[in-house]
């Protein structure tokens, strides 16, 4: 199976082990993801006010340009990445208004890279015809959680993960139509079929606090620090996520949770794909743990899984 | 402050403004408080959600613009999820922000991030706070 992927920013850099373990567990699972040609920034956030309109011309030319490559489906796999441009997706293909403007739009700039000497699409018009999928719509939809559980080598017995979807992937609910907004099985059934123990835990839909981390840090640290205990108290070793932001807030910034939380104990914090690849026999090298601040050796040890 | 109701600020243009930029139905709220309930940053706000549509129905604008509330909003899309009337609060939020940038208010900008920050947040986590809270 060959599918179009869409790597966005932040996997390129500062989570990269997300996209190392992401391309090696499709590989041993049979799936070729072929990284677009050329790619922007989506925009990181969906353009919400109806007069920025130009602010989905981004994630508009990445849309149109799998579509010019023959495809009808791109992969991605950051939560932002997926947001956007699923939303943008929909907006396109059921606004004329939007659709006829970006259109025009591109065949402007269509016209500026062919001045250049750049290869250019058709100058077709693009309707909205991408399915965009998250990996983990991949495994379940495009592969099947049951092949995905036949090539486990090393079923995660014993490790108890508590899932955590934050917000992009689940909302809004009607745009997104990823899973069911206040009860998500996705992230469980996932966890099921590479052997691990699922935990469930109140907080796991509630916000971790997003780009507040910057600007009103003491507001994401609270929203991040409830979610972190809500897992421990439900029985977790640790928690799973998908999204790079999130990982920053409840991974990176548990450095900080000691000082303001008095009897604070760190816990490990995974990518999905890393207990994938974990699952799947992969080398654990491709893990990339060394850019944990909360290293989850020591743990996994203890299950007997490295 | 004090707060003045006048039928000079509920009658003026302020009202349709937001529900221009946001697209939003600003009477379409019933204030039954389910944004409010769900909202993860409620308790660092000094309006909640459901009282922002109010000011908002009521036409107080500078009272919006000069809130906190404008500014802590996530977009994490939970008041929208859980709406029975179909409003996307954050598109109201996002309109009211651009209203007080457009005003000359500049939340948080690219120099405001610690060079601490700089070396280790995330790509999406710099471009988003740009993106959401400076002009």
């Amino acid at each position: 199976m060959k599918l179009p992927y869409y790597p966005g920013c932040t996997l390129k850099d500062r989570t990269s082990q997300l996209e190392a373990t992401a391309l090696a567990a499709a590989e041993k699972l049979g799936i070729q993801l072929e990284e677009m040609p050329n790619w922007t920034c989506c925009g990181a956030v969906y353009p919400v006010s109806e007069t920025k309109i130009v602010n989905l011309v981004a994630p508009f030319r990445i849309l149109k340009e799998v579509s010019e490559a023959g495809s009808d489906k791109l992969v991605t796999i950051c939560d932002f990445c997926y947001n956007v441009l699923k939303r943008a997706n929909l907006a396109i293909h059921e606004d004329p208004v939007k659709r006829q403007r970006m259109n025009a739009f591109l065949q402007d700039d269509d016209r500026r890279w062919a001045a250049s000497g750049q290869q250019v699409g058709e100058g077709q018009e693009y309707d909205g015809g991408v399915t965009v999928l998250h990996y983990l719509q991949m495994l379940r939809e495009e592969l099947g959680f049951d092949v995905m559980a036949k090539a486990v080598e090393k079923p995660l017995s014993g490790l108890k993960v508590a899932p955590y979807y934050g917000c992009n992937l689940l909302r809004p609910p009607a745009e997104m139509e990823f899973d069911d907004p206040e009860n998500p099985r996705i992230m469980e059934d996932f966890l099921e079929h590479i052997g691990a123990s699922v935990v469930e835990s109140p907080y796991r839909i509630e916000c971790c606090g997003s780009f507040l981390s910057l600007s009103s840090p003491e507001a994401a640290r609270r929203l991040s620090h409830n979610i972190l205990e809500s897992a421990r108290k439900s029985g977790a070793d640790a928690i799973m996520l998908s999204c790079p932001m999130c990982f920053y807030n409840l991974e990176q910034k548990q450095k900080e949770f000691g000082q303001h939380f008095p009897g604070f104990r760190p816990m490990p914090v995974f990518f999905f794909t890393q207990l994938l690849a974990l699952a799947l026999g992969l080398d654990p090298q491709v893990l990339g743990f060394e850019r944990h601040f909360v290293d989850p050796i020591p743990l996994l040890k203890e299950r007997e899984l490295v | 402050m004090r707060t003045e109701i006048s039928a000079d600020k509920v009658k003026g243009d302020f009202l349709e403004k937001v529900e221009e930029l946001s697209g939003q139905s600003i009477w379409a709220c019933y204030q039954c408080g389910c944004c409010s309930s769900g909202c993860p940053v409620a308790e660092e706000m000094d309006l909640l959600p459901n009282q922002v549509i109010r000011y908002v129905q009521l036409g107080l604008e500078e009272e919006l613009l000069s809130s906190k509330t404008i500014w802590l909003c996530a977009s994490c899309f939970q008041c929208f999820s859980r709406c029975p009337r179909g409003i996307d609060i954050s598109k109201i939020m996002d309109a009211l922000r651009q209203m007080a940038m457009e005003g000359g208010v500049d939340r948080f900008g690219p120099v405001e991030i610690s060079p601490s920050e700089l070396a280790k947040a995330p790509q999406q986590v710099l471009v988003t706070v740009v993106r959401k809270l400076s002009a």
